[in-house]
Parts: C-alpha cells; structure tokens; sequence
C-alpha cells in the first residue's frame, strides 16, 4: 500500500508538469487548430534557457524559472509568426508536418550549440517531507503548487480579462471574431506567447525533476503531452488539467508496478483506448468515435 | 567502392520511400510508425538468419534460414504487425488524430525494443555478417558490395514498375480519390478503411524488404539506428520528389541522400563536437521540409492525374494527360474524356496535387 501512495504522490507531480504542458498545447490548438508537433521544443528551449542562465543566477531557482519562461514565450511568438501564420488556411496535417520540422531543427541546432550529450542543473532537491500519506522532495512539492498557482492564473486570465474572453472568442471562430472588432491575430500571438511561457517554465521544472536532460527531453515528453491533452479533450483547457491527472497518475503507477522505462508505453495504450472509445474527451458524456478534423 | 556504398543506402531507401508514398502520397496518411516497420523487417531478417546467440547476447529465435526464406518471413511478420496498427490507426482515425497515434506505437515500440533484452538484446542490437553466395560465387568482398548494388537496383526496378502500375490501376484511383474526399468516395460504394488499409499493408511490405536489404547491407541494427529522425529524412525526399509520383519519389531520394551527403561531407567539423555535422544535416533536412510545404508542396515533379482515358478511338494516336497537375484544376475536366462517366476516381485524382493533397 506504501508503494502505491508514493508511487500516487510522484504521480502528483509528473501530473503537475504534464498539466503546465499539456494546458500550453491545448491553448495552441484551441487558437490556432493546428497540432503542434514542435511543442515539445519550448520545452526543451526553456530547459536549455535556465540551463544557460544558472551561470548568472547562481542557486537563484525563481530567476532561472523567469528564464525559462521568457526563453519559451520567445519560441512561441517566433514559431507563429515564422510558421503557423505561414501555413494559415493549409490543412491540420501540414501543419503538423512543419512543425515536425521546425522540431527537428531545434533538436539539432541545439546539439550544435550544447552538444549531444546530456545537461545537468545544480538545483538542490531538498530533503524528503512526509505529506499525509505521500513522501514528497521539496522541489517535488514546489513543482505541485507552482502548477497549482499557473493553472489558478491561466484560469482568471481565460475567464475574467479582456484578453480570456478574446481568446475564446477567437478558439471559437477566429473570423467570427475578427468581423466583431476584436485583433484575432494580436490575440493568438499572445496566446502563443503565454503557451510558450508556460512550457518554457514546465521544461525547466521537468528538467530539474528527471536531473539530466538532452535535446530529446521536450520531444520525449511530447506523446504524454498530446495523451493528456486528448484525455482532457484537445482545445478544452480546463478539462486538459484533469486529462493531465490521468495521464500522470496512470503511467506513474503502471510504471512503478513494473518498470519506469515502459512508461510511455502505457501511455500509448493509453492514448489508444481514448483514441478508440473516447476521442473528445473523458469528460464529454457522449463522443462520437468519427473523428475528422 | 565509396560510391557504390552510398548508391546502394540510397537505393534501399528509395525502395522505402516508394512504400511510404503509397500511404502517404496515394492514401493520404502521415504515417510515423513508418520506419518502425524498416526496423522490424531488419531485426527479423537478422535473428532468422545468423543463427543462435552466443551470451550475454540475447535475441529472440536465432534461426539459421536461407537469407531469402528469412526476408520472405520477415516481411510477413512485418506485415502481421502492420495489420494490427492499420486495424486501430486507421479505422476511425485521420489526420493528426493519426499521426499522433502512429507517434504513440513508434515509441512505444521503441522503447519496448530498447529495453527488453531478451527480444533484440535492447541498446546493443544485434549484427552478424549476412553474405549470401560470396563463397559459392569466389567473390571479394568489394566484388560482392557490387553484386549488392546490381541486387538493390534490380529490386528497386522492379518495385518501380510495381508501384507504377498499381498508381494508374483502379486501386491506386479509388485510393486518391478516397484521400480527396472520403465522403463522394464512400457514397460511390468505396469502403474507405479496407482501401487505405489494404494500402498500408502494401507499403509495410516494402519497408520490410528494405529493411531485409538494409540488414543485409550494414550487418548490424540497433535502436540508435532508427529514430525518428530517419523517417523526416524519407518524407523531405518525398516532398521534394513529388507525392504520390514514383519517379519523382525516387529522384528526391536520391538527390537528397546523395546531395545531402556530398554538400556536407566536407563540412568542418571541429573536433570537440563530433556532432555538428550530422546536426546541420538535420537542421538542412528540417529547412528543407518547411520551404517545400510552404512554396511547392507538389514537389518538383508532382503527381501527374491519372485519368483513364478509356477505351481509345479507333484511328487516333494513344494520348495521355501530360497537363502538369498544378494548372489542371478545371480545364482537365472539360478536356478528359466522357467514357469514363462519373468516377468520382477521376474527378477526384485531378486535383490530387493542388495541395499536395494536403489541403
């Protein structure tokens, strides 16, 4: 039973980034209908970003995160100007295409600069803390309540500022809201910026969690990212936090049980299952299988 | 002996690139399990053949086949697992929903390659010299590298010929047109899932004699041998090429790995980072796949529409459509014979390149 609450407390945190992720992907697609296959580069951006920076900053983690953040936000807001408003008006799957390889010329150029082989920060992990049931390190309790404070903030923001209720708008009917006199492409450039932001911070935090990092570590997290998102229902930010849960505790266990290498592999069977029985979502009550984007 | 190497790598890709244009240039599916099913194909056609391991090297059957009764199986095998991924890829699933889903089983099989020993001895892969005939034909090894690339290029000839005869057969129209619209493609009685699965299935088999080919030629295979990078490689070539036209299928191959080889062989390289090279070669390949979707997505040579003719008029000379497909969106109607009346194949094949057949 102990294995199992510990296993369920590092679920909690694997949760906690895959929901900064997950959020920041399903943001993109809401504003943009698009896959973004190079997502799990803002990631790895903001990883690489603090990873300069600690030069600077020393053992100072809250400026190593603010790094992080506006390296990804950077990404973004390049990203859509450079290639999403490029392809406006082309299909999904092309989209996807170039983002693959936008993806693939991130992970080399970085090879190029950083080199192949793996990065590591000097960020103290903290001692082990006894929460209720869970056995929790400090870092690992910092990463839960820094994703709880993110997703409070994406929340107010989305749902009571000018600029929440422009993004729906836009996820909507991006023309719809463009003949109503809202700035549709201002708006998904700063949702592109706060998506980048949010995974620029989440790659810092998921680096800093697994220790050593690489090129690949945003790429890698990228199959987990779009699993949770479409447990939650891709373009639905709200529900992609619970989809997050899901996904997080479910591999987490599972890989716990049998051995932690595999678990991206339940994370496909996973993804399979939604894919088959519930392709909009765990929390839509009836979703219809045909899916055709 | 330096050129014949790079020939013959790239003919067996050229061998996969024309199985994966049949999913994605005919059928329309962006498929990333795709190099998996290379992988596959070479790890079985390696355990059939070279025999029991010897610890700690682990690998599953350790067969001692004929090479050519190995690559058979292989391709079966190849084959088998293609079914069960087409099965649930395909079924409801298009786009990115499919993409992602073929993302999913790569890695997944990935990592299970990876980690689990006892099935490919994980990281380390399996090797072992694969020749068969040098002794029976008294060949040096340099002799018999060319005997390889005679084999390679014969069988690249003749999936050629394949494949372009399947392009304007009414399988690979019912294909483009189930890619166009799936919709007026199932309301003129097209079971769109057998056909993109029979498709699927089709290209897994090439991928899986080049893998055979490809075990043959390099006589080792290990995970850091496919990742998902090497698949991108095969998609540039492609775009570049032309989707869905085999010729061109074929020279983008062999451009882009002959090209692309040749340009940044002499490429400093400094020495404390061993990577660069290879890197800028990705970073090239990634450039290459973004200009070409976003200002030529037909490719250079793009695919031509496969309108039938139909039975031809006595007296006149044969005569096919040569209208490049770019320019053929509506005048082609007008020009394209009535004798085949309403195939959605035809009408649909026309605009097959317009988007790429993307859009």
């Amino acid at each position: 039973m102990s294995t199992f609450l510990i296993s369920v407390g590092v679920g909690l945190s694997t949760a906690a980034i895959l929901a900064l992720s997950a959020v920041a992907f399903t943001l993109e697609y809401a504003v943009s209908r698009i896959a973004n296959f190079a997502h799990g580069e803002f990631l790895t951006i903001g990883a690489y970003a603090a990873y300069s920076g600690q030069a600077i900053f020393h053992q100072n983690v809250a400026a190593a995160a603010l790094t992080a953040a506006v390296a990804g936000m950077l990404a973004g807001l390049a990203l859509n100007a450079g290639v999403i408003e490029q392809f406006r008006g082309r299909s999904a799957i092309t989209v996807l295409i170039a983002t693959l390889g936008v993806a693939l010329i991130v992970q080399n150029v970085l090879i190029m600069v950083y080199g192949a082989a793996n990065v590591s920060y000097s960020f103290a992990q903290g001692g082990l803390h006894h929460i209720g049931p869970f056995l929790l390190t400090t870092s690992g309790i910092e990463v839960i309540f820094s994703a709880l404070a993110v997703a409070g903030l994406i929340y107010v923001l989305l749902q009571y500022t000018r600029f929440g209720k422009a993004v729906r708008a836009v996820s909507q009917d991006r023309a719809l809201a463009q003949v109503s006199g809202i700035p549709a492409q201002r708006v998904v450039m700063g949702t592109w910026a706060l998506a980048g932001a949010i995974s620029g911070f989440a790659g810092f935090v998921l680096a800093d969690t697994i220790g050593t990092f690489g090129p690949q570590l945003g790429f890698s997290f990228l199959l987990l990212t779009i699993t949770a998102a479409v447990a939650g229902g891709i373009g639905r930010p709200y529900a992609t936090l619970g989809g997050a849960l899901i996904v997080g505790l479910v591999i987490q266990i599972a890989g716990t049980y049998t051995s932690s290498a595999y678990q991206l592999v339940y994370a496909f069977l996973l993804l399979v299952v939604l894919m088959l029985f519930r392709p909009n979502g765990v929390f839509v009550r009836r979703s219809s299988t045909a899916v055709r984007v | 002996m330096y050129w014949v190497s790079i020939v013959t790598e790239a003919g067996i890709f050229a061998i996969l690139a024309l199985g994966l244009d049949v999913i994605w240039g005919w059928a329309g599916d962006f498929d990333l399990m795709f190099y998996g099913y290379l992988a596959l194909g070479s790890y079985m056609t390696f355990v059939l053949t070279i025999g029991k391991p010897t610890p700690p090297v682990e690998y599953i059957i350790g067969g001692h086949l004929p090479v050519l009764v190995s690559m058979v199986v292989a391709i079966a095998v190849v084959v088998a697992f293609a079914a069960i991924i087409g099965a649930i890829a395909l079924r409801n699933l298009r786009e990115i929903y499919f993409a992602v889903t073929t993302l999913g089983a790569v890695s997944a099989l990935y990592l299970i390659v990876e980690n689990y020993t006892p099935l490919f001895d994980g990281y380390n892969g399996v090797y072992g010299l694969i020749n068969p005939g040098q002794t029976a034909l008294n060949l040096t090894y340099n002799g018999y590298r060319i005997l390889l690339l005679v084999v390679v290029l014969l069988l690249l000839a003749l999936a050629y010929l394949l494949v372009q005869r399947l392009s304007r057969s009414p399988f690979g129209r019912m294909l483009r047109s189930v890619r166009e619209d799936e919709r007026a493609a199932a309301a003129y009685g097209r079971n769109v899932f057998f056909s993109k699965y029979r498709a699927y299935l089709f290209g897994a088999a090439f991928a899986g004699l080049a893998g055979g080919l490809f075990a043959i030629f390099v006589s080792a295979f290990n995970p850091s041998a496919w990742t998902p990078q090497e698949l991108l490689v095969i998609y540039a070539a492609i775009l570049v090429g032309g989707r869905g036209n085999p010729r061109g299928v074929i020279l983008g191959v062999f451009v882009i790995y002959i090209g692309l080889i040749e340009l940044t062989r002499f490429l400093p390289s400094p020495a404390s980072r061993p990577d660069f090279g290879p890197a800028l070669r990705q970073v090239l390949i990634g450039l290459m796949i973004i200009l070409m979707l976003r200002f030529r997505p037909q490719g250079f040579f793009p695919e031509r529409p496969g309108v039938d003719p139909g039975p031809r008029p006595a007296g006149r000379r044969p005569w096919r459509l040569r209208v490049p497909a770019m320019a053929a969106s509506s005048d082609t109607a007008a020009a394209s014979p009535a004798t085949t009346p309403a195939s959605p194949e035809a009408a649909s094949a026309r605009q097959a390149a317009d988007e790429g057949g993307a859009g």
